[in-house]
């Protein structure tokens, strides 16, 4: 899957190891089929084009989110923020297009400001870890605090409701029958991709979570590269605000409640390691699809609720076992 | 070195960044609420709840507000944020600062923190009265005067009803699909129970296709419907949530697939949203529990036992721990609920208690 990987790993790898390097890079990918394969056996509505319709529409927002994650954890760091991001920019777009609660209404305006409006709160986080030396998971975790508490404040525990038929179109809307979310989210992975395969900051990330010091050495802006990916990761954040705002039709502060979970499992089942410079946005797309479509899949092949937890853990640790290259891992902690 | 090329102690930059500091912390300042200087009770009153951030508890502290505003109090709210540490922590300091003279209205964030709230009240001398959660050997009568009600809403009657309205409008025929609340709480339990009720009373017209809890999360609740919508098609007929806010969730994933107002949906706690959503056909209805009244008579009950306006222990058991009146709304009164709402008369202490809390299984 991780091109960058793969040219590396397959030139030294001979033979039967090399299947087995190769196999290791394309589990998330088997993992992803087998589910599909299994679910469809035990109900035949699985595969049909409505069921993959809203399965997509399911990935839309886990996806946008795990691609802005996917940076920040391919540098080796991890950001926590993500339902502290997505609360403020929902609630900010909520209240800038027409609703219950604001008097202004600037219409698809709000998208483009809520998006900025993550990316500035993505900077922050940067900058604090950067500047002040606070380890990620820190920083992150206080400004997604500091983001639901503004939330909170703000709308003082109540709900914007909007009342803007072109916002809500960004998601209820279908252009050649696919929702609008979707589309939305097609182009996110299309300039994530860009950003990771032809940018120089997207090839520095690789670098500096591979090794940090020696990227340093090799004269790459690390400082600089780190507020940068972070501030991109605001900006995913943000949009995935404003899609939340757009299937709900509100904003409210749990709005983004449990997607944090979601999104940080979604990168890691994909095959992007936690430790940094492994894994690309791609893996991440599989890994978003392998979490949407067994939540699905469960409640479709009718698994006990109490089961379904489970099975869900279960699947998340083989996963990550089936695509982990142990030979690699001198230390694990 | 001559003297005026001596660099000074702070650079043009540190001086900077403290007035930028300085403006920082006096707007920070300034924001918090202002201190109350007269006022005509020594009495302090608080609400205690999870959090700001949901409907139910902003409402449950404006109540609180209004009471207290009618007799000229002060009022303060405390939120645990799920924290029952940090809950109880925060009670205990402002029975400290208050020397006692504390009237509490709290919704315990679990039922074994009625106890030590309940304990530490009793010996500060304040008087105290719990919401939802207790455990259920706990009562008032056992810690007169100082604890003085405990308040709650009968999950089961009233989720049976709001389910036989969500039967009636699809035509009492045909299946349904349920969202729960978290497994182990108690009105999960409850309002799973009032549906399985009213499905049995349907006599078999109407079936429980599936069963899913969602965990009150609105993003869960609309995964999982969109799941039901491939699983069982156009055999669902209605959505039964366990609370407004999974209902939301699942009208949404209804909406996406052409089915709002088509597809009934019904929850419970009576939100705007939910209300909204029944004026426009979209939700069959919901239950109002009146969060504003459990805020108010939560302070105006104990307050008359302060005063000396009511000797609370000579009241009978149904005054002490009752249940509170449950309003469900549907598309032929919600007109009316909206207009009649909001009005509360703070001396008819009991006026919409319904009947003495039981305790099941």
């Amino acid at each position: 899957m991780s091109t960058v990987s793969l040219e590396k790993r397959s030139a030294a790898a001979p033979g039967l190891a090399r299947i087995v390097r190769h196999g290791r890079d394309w589990a998330p990918l088997a993992v992803l089929v087998a589910l599909c394969l299994v679910i469809s056996a035990f109900n035949g509505n699985f595969l049909t084009i409505a069921n993959l319709m809203r399965l997509l529409n399911t990935a839309a927002i886990p996806l946008v989110l795990a691609l802005g994650s996917t940076f920040v954890i391919l540098m080796g760091s991890i950001d926590l923020s993500v339902e502290g991001v997505v609360a403020l920019t929902a609630v900010l777009a909520s209240l800038l297009v027409a609703n219950n609660i604001s008097p202004l209404a600037i219409g698809l305006w709000a998208a483009p400001a809520a998006i900025l409006a993550g990316g500035l709160l993505g900077f922050v986080n940067g900058w604090l870890h950067v500047r002040l030396k606070i380890p990620s998971f820190m920083t992150t975790l206080g400004v997604g605090f500091a983001g639901v508490g503004i939330a909170t404040a703000i709308l003082r525990g109540f709900t914007a409701r909007i009342a803007d038929p072109s916002f809500r179109f960004l998601s209820l809307g279908r252009v050649f029958g696919v929702p609008m979310a979707v589309w939305i989210a097609a182009v996110a992975l299309g300039a994530a991709l860009v950003f990771q395969q032809r940018t120089r900051s997207g090839r520095w990330i690789y670098a500096i979570g591979a090794d940090e010091s020696t990227a340093r050495n090799a004269g790459i802006p690390v400082e600089r590269t780190r507020i940068l990916v972070f501030t991109v990761a605001g900006l995913f954040y943000g949009l995935a605000g404003v899609l939340s705002v757009a299937q709900f039709g509100q904003g409210h502060a749990l709005i983004s409640q449990g997607r944090l979970f979601t999104a940080v499992t979604a990168v890691v089942v994909g095959g992007t390691a936690l430790s940094g410079g492994v894994g690309s946005v791609l893996n991440t797309v599989v890994g978003v699809l392998i979490v949407v479509t067994l939540a699905n899949g469960m409640v479709l092949m009718g698994v006990e609720p109490y089961v379904q937890q489970g099975v869900q853990g279960l699947l998340i640790i083989a996963a990550v076992a089936l695509s982990l290259d142990r030979s690699r891992l001198d230390v694990v902690k | 070195m001559p003297k005026g090329l001596q660099t000074p102690p702070w650079t043009r930059r540190d001086v900077l960044k403290g007035a930028g500091g300085a403006l920082a912390i006096t707007t920070l300042a300034s924001s918090f609420p202002k201190p109350a200087i007269a006022k005509e009770t020594t009495w302090t009153l608080a609400n205690s709840m999870r959090s700001l951030a949901n409907p139910y508890h902003a409402t449950f502290a404006k109540g609180g507000e209004d009471f207290a505003k009618s007799i000229d109090a002060r009022y303060e709210t405390l939120v645990t944020e799920g924290n029952s540490e940090k809950g109880v922590s925060d009670i205990k300091a402002l029975l400290q600062r208050t020397g006692g003279k504390l009237i509490l209205n709290v919704d315990p964030n679990d039922s074994p923190d009625a106890r030590v709230i309940v304990e530490e009240c009793q010996k500060a001398g304040a008087y105290v009265v719990t919401q939802w959660n207790k455990p259920a050997d706990l009562h008032p009568w056992d810690h007169d005067p100082n604890y003085v009600a405990h308040m709650s809403f009968d999950g089961v009657p009233n989720a049976k009803a709001i389910a036989n309205a969500l039967f009636a409008a699809f035509g009492g025929e045909g299946g349904v699909v349920a969202l729960g609340g978290i497994l182990s709480n108690v009105p999960a339990i409850e309002r799973k129970l009032g549906l399985d009720m009213a499905i049995k009373d349907s006599g078999g017209k109407v079936t429980l296709l599936d069963f899913q809890p969602a965990d009150w999360n609105e993003q869960k609740a609309f995964d999982i419907t969109q799941a039901w919508l491939t699983r069982f098609g156009d055999k669902v007929k209605g959505v039964f949530a366990a609370n407004d806010g999974m209902g939301m969730g699942a009208l949404e994933a209804l909406r996406q697939n052409g089915l709002a107002g088509k597809v009934p949906v019904v929850g419970l706690d009576g939100i705007a949203e939910a209300i909204k959503a029944t004026e426009a056909g979209e939700f069959a209805g919901t239950v109002a529990w009146d969060p504003l009244w459990t805020g108010g008579m939560g302070l105006a009950i104990p307050y008359a036992v302060a005063t000396g306006k009511l000797d609370i222990a000579k009241e009978p058991h149904a005054h002490r721990e009752f249940y509170g009146t449950g309003i469900v709304v549907t598309k032929q009164n919600v007109a009316e609920y909206k207009k009649g709402g909001s009005k509360l008369d703070f001396n008819d202490l009991w006026g919409k208690a319904t009947g003495q809390i039981q305790y099941r299984g």
